[in-house]
């Protein structure tokens, strides 16, 4: 368990060629979305860096983070879990179970501590001392405390794990919330999405591979590269928004010709993910693409702001965008200024919510 | 007698604690707890929402079963609101259902299962040269040539087939042996590779499955495509109620759905069906028929007591489930009940509308749930069902830090459903058990082609180990069996309503939602359905009742909850507990079997652990606004 081996040892190992890894690199740096003039930096971090210990704790999940995670294309799941990081750990693919497999957690953790990387998926279970999320006979609180400790990194894969997910909707029957409480003074990586897209979720880990550091990240945490955009500004029906064209009802016209979904309750204008870009399954499709509006589930709380076939400006201050379309198509063609202006009524938005928050306390949910 | 813990049990969805007391004698098994040990509430986060969302919010019980959720979802709003869906709709949910299944039973045979048969350690020992011809003798000899659905083929020939050459297990070999050498075992880690049952296969066998366990990790992603196409992603595809969100149009290159798109789909199903006849079915049934020669035919569960299943896949589109047309429609009638499969007490009794309704039919009881009903003792139905939450924690221990639980009390979030008052198994080996029996007793007039391919499957595989399916269905070798073939049968049902499809669109229509009740104002002022689903892993049934346009209630029994449920006082154990009490196991400490046992079943502890009433009280509230930050309020 001493020895950890770097990117290129892995592919002398396999009997894999010099040209081979570099291309490996090449694919890489153009997978965490880096220029090329970053290819050098990627190489001399693959070959000198150690690959890293992964320990992949499970909280209140559905486990589809995990799932997401082994969808990857680039990397390939197999490339990436048995030859860039050793995944020690992990309730879903692990053969390991019971007394030996918690004894292996443990020893794990003692033998890199303050070098591996902890992937949580899930949110903390707070109510009662978390009794309602046990594993291995004690809270999956606990677990997180401990295993947050000697972490060189700390993962937040998904929804739940960012900010408490569909368990934490209202009435938050568990109190359950996002690990970011209770962690200690940990940097977090966060990786929003229900779930995130596969290749986000395996690219954070390779920037964490081969640079041996955190990928840049936001204000709230998330790495750049991916979470940078509005699903909105990426997305390819936006033209049809600019133009104001828009789908008014399922199946109509509008929606067989793959026009704007924004009157239907889409949430990319507030949404920042990469379904736009990268795309789920290697640019095959997103929700948008597919005819179905955005729910935003990349966004904290995005569960108490339903129906979801609500239009966004029945929140803020835009008004209905019947009445106001070829204003705001005029506004958008600019684009910097319509950003300003989604950001200020997103914001504003979130500031009614959260003085109508004491509506909530009633156990509804609006 | 030795109390023996497995907690966590990996590989499964979810969080599971097994408990058993063996005999350190003779390897009994004297008593077993199944206990689920994480909950969620998330029917309390149902009240109040749109039923419109609904199928949004539900489907987040699974994201390994992503899409059995939402379907059954739809299916049961519909249900209450009276929308008959169009028929592109119906044929593009089928494919999504048996697409889900072709996958996720993939997914359970090499990656949550494999481990369990087959050793990385073992494979070591192979012989790259015998390893090549054993695939070859695989093929020959294991390879299903069953009649599918006899559609129109889009494909020259199957794409993915087994490599056979010595040159490649051997650099299969050298891969597993760098990472054996490395000390660095990742996901081979700390399993019990020495235990004696992983001597039952030569090595060759296990070269064979762990490459073919490599292969599918980066294969299994193209067999939900479909998701991605017709519902945006995976996991977690989105869904309409009234139809599918998913647009058809042959005039517009920016259309969900067109020729391109319908292309990505077929091609996925052509995979699907490659890799099951050609990976999945050959190794199930080399590795099963090693078991059954060696005499291991324990692990039956309740496959010989009572297995339930509710019926699959509407061939066209129906008029509701609550007033039977959804039974009417079916392509695989497995809706029934058979008790006592294998002596001569059988019996099959048809499962219908009225049995989803009957409060006689389907209760539940909370004797050693943490639960508590007003009347000690009784057993509720879904609609009537009470929730007070009740934890009392370990026998020995604390809250906190379990040492052994309270078999005599209370000791899992499951409640215990019941059917007529006895305990039942579902999944993939009720279904075809079911379908077996109907047939046998003369019950299943004109079978469709489906169930013929099942009746046919079900012979060839006796046949094959020469066993009559008395002897090998209710046992966990059956078990895991029945899943490979139920995998096989999707794939087929994958493209019989794919060329449904086609066919409906080249007639000119391209209806995929039917809008006529999206509107609040059009939808009763209370109103209440049902849907059903055979799930990958069973019997999956939500129930919803709307008022004043919002869900007042919403209930779920899954499959998992049939299975790994807490004993009953009257009825005895579940179909968990009895499995392991029938398992023999060789080494207290390395309970290998039991695992092996548990896992036969693909457990899913987050679908499993709901309980069945939306009149919860507000405990505390955790806001999580990226603008106010996150806090707790007490």
């Amino acid at each position: 368990m001493e020895k950890r081996e770097t990117m290129w040892e892995s592919y002398r190992r396999r009997g894999l060629s010099r040209r081979t890894f570099i291309k490996g690199c090449v694919a890489l740096t153009s997978l965490m979305g880096l220029s090329s003039g970053m290819v050098s930096k990627v190489v001399e971090a693959a070959e000198t860096k150690q690959l890293p210990v992964v320990i992949w704790i499970h909280g209140h999940e559905c486990t589809g983070c995990d799932e997401s995670f082994i969808r990857s294309a680039a990397p390939l799941a197999s490339d990436l879990i048995l030859n860039n990081v050793a995944l020690e750990y992990d309730h879903l693919l692990s053969a390991g179970s019971g007394e030996p497999f918690e004894e292996h957690l443990e020893k794990t953790i003692q033998a890199y501590n303050g070098k591996y990387i902890l992937a949580v998926e899930g949110a903390v279970a707070t109510k009662g001392s978390g009794i309602y999320c046990m594993s291995g006979g004690h809270p999956f609180l606990e677990t997180l405390q401990r295993a947050a400790k000697g972490a060189a990194a700390i993962i937040a894969y998904g929804t739940c794990a960012v900010s408490g997910g569909i368990q934490s909707a209202a009435p938050n029957p568990t109190g359950s919330a996002g690990i970011g409480h209770f962690i200690g003074a940990k940097d977090v990586v966060n990786v929003p999405g229900c779930p995130p897209i596969p290749e986000v979720m395996t690219g954070v880990v390779m920037h964490v591979a081969l640079f041996g550091k955190l990928p840049p990240l936001d204000s709230q945490g998330r790495p750049k590269q991916f979470y940078g955009n509005r699903i909105h500004d990426t997305c390819y029906r936006r033209p049809f928004f600019d133009a104001g064209l828009f789908a008014d009802s399922y199946d109509d016209a509008g929606s067989k010709a793959g026009w704007c979904l924004y009157k239907l309750g889409c949430r990319g204008p507030e949404t920042y993910n990469s379904c736009g870009n990268i795309r789920w399954f290697q640019g095959m499709s997103y929700p948008v693409q597919s005819g179905a509006p955005c729910i935003g589930c990349a966004n904290a709380n995005f569960w108490n702001q339903g129906p979801f076939s609500d239009r966004l400006p029945k929140y803020g201050p835009l008004g209905d965008i019947d009445k106001i379309g070829a204003g705001l198509a005029v506004a958008t063609t600019a684009g910097v200024a319509a950003h300003g202006v989604l950001s200020v009524y997103q914001r504003s938005r979130r500031d009614a919510e959260a003085a109508e928050s004491d509506e909530v306390k009633g156990g509804e949910d609006k | 007698m030795k109390h023996v813990v497995v907690d966590p049990v990996t590989r499964i969805e979810g969080h599971l604690r097994v408990e058993m007391q063996i005999d350190e004698g003779t390897g009994k098994v004297i008593d077993a707890i199944s206990s689920g040990t994480a909950w969620r509430g998330l029917e309390l986060v149902m009240k109040d929402r749109d039923p419109r969302d609904a199928w949004a919010y539900i489907q987040r019980i699974c994201g390994v079963c992503t899409t059995a959720h939402a379907l059954a979802s739809v299916r049961a709003v519909e249900d209450a609101f009276g929308i008959k869906i169009p028929k592109n709709a119906n044929y593009i949910r089928n494919i999504m259902a048996a697409s889900l299944t072709v996958q996720d039973h993939l997914v359970h045979f090499y990656h949550l299962h494999a481990l369990d048969w087959v050793s990385p350690l073992e494979a070591l020992a192979a012989d790259p040269v015998a390893t090549a011809n054993l695939q070859t003798t695989v093929l020959n000899a294991y390879k299903l040539n069953v009649t599918g659905y006899p559609g129109i083929s889009t494909e020259a020939y199957p794409k993915d087939f087994p490599k056979s050459t010595p040159q490649y297990y051997a650099t299969v070999q050298a891969k597993i042996k760098a990472i054996v050498d490395s000390k660095q075992l990742g996901i081979f880690a700390a399993q019990w590779w020495d235990h004696p049952d992983y001597k039952l296969l030569p090595p060759e066998v296990h070269l064979m499955a762990v490459a073919h366990y490599l292969e599918m990790l980066d294969k299994h992603r193209e067999l939900v495509a479909p998701h991605v196409i017709f519902g945006g992603k995976n996991p977690h595809p989105h869904y309409l109620v009234g139809g599918m969100p998913c647009s058809i149009s042959m005039d517009d290159g920016n259309a969900p759905v067109n020729t391109d798109r319908l292309a990505i789909v077929d091609r996925s199903i052509n995979t699907g069906r490659t890799l099951i006849n050609n990976y999945y079915i050959p190794d199930l049934l080399a590795i099963g028929s090693a078991y059954v020669k060696a005499g291991r035919v324990d692990g039956g569960g309740l496959a010989k007591k009572c297995v339930v299943a509710f019926g699959a896949y509407p061939i066209e589109e129906y008029n509701g489930t609550t007033n039977g047309g959804f039974f009417k429609k079916l392509l695989v009638r497995c809706n029934g009940v058979v008790e006592n499969f294998g002596t001569p007490n059988v019996k099959f009794i048809e499962f219908n509308q009225e049995d989803l309704q009957s409060p006689d039919t389907i209760s539940e009881s909370v004797d050693h749930a943490w639960y508590e009903y007003d009347k000690q003792g009784a057993s509720l139905h879904p609609w009537e069902g009470e929730t007070k939450e009740h934890f009392t924690g370990p026998k020995d221990g604390t809250p906190t830090m379990w040492k052994e639980l309270n078999a005599g009390g209370k000791y899992s979030w499951l409640k215990t459903p019941k059917w007529h008052g006895k305990l039942a198994e579902v999944g993939p080996l009720a279904r075809y058990i079911v379908i077996y029996q109907r047939n046998k007793m003369g019950l299943l007039p004109d079978p469709t082609w489906a169930e013929q391919m099942m009746l046919q499957q079900i012979d060839m595989v006796s046949k094959l180990l020469n066993v009559q399916p008395e002897v090998w269905m209710p046992t966990m070798v059956g078990r895991v069996a029945t899943r490979g073939l139920d995998c096989q049968l999707s794939a087929e049902i994958s493209k019989f309503f794919f060329d449904k499809l086609i066919t409906n669109i080249k007639s000119g229509d391209t209806a995929v939602a039917n809008m006529e009740k999206w509107e609040p104002s059009t939808w009763p002022k209370e109103c209440k359905g049902v849907g059903v689903y055979e799930a990958p892993r069973g019997a999956l049934s939500h129930w919803v009742n709307i008022k004043d346009g919002k869900i007042s209630n919403y209930q779920c029994i899954v499959p998992t909850t049939w299975n790994a449920c807490p004993r009953d006082d009257k009825a005895g154990h579940g179909a968990f507990e009895q499995s392991m009490i029938e398992t023999h196991v060789q080494i207290p400490d390395k309970p290998l079997e039991i695992v092996k046992v548990v896992r036969s079943f693909d457990p899913c502890m987050a679908c499993a652990t709901h309980f069945y009433n939306a009149k919860g009280e507000k405990i505390q509230t955790v806001t999580t606004d990226p603008y106010t930050g996150t806090h707790v309020e007490k």
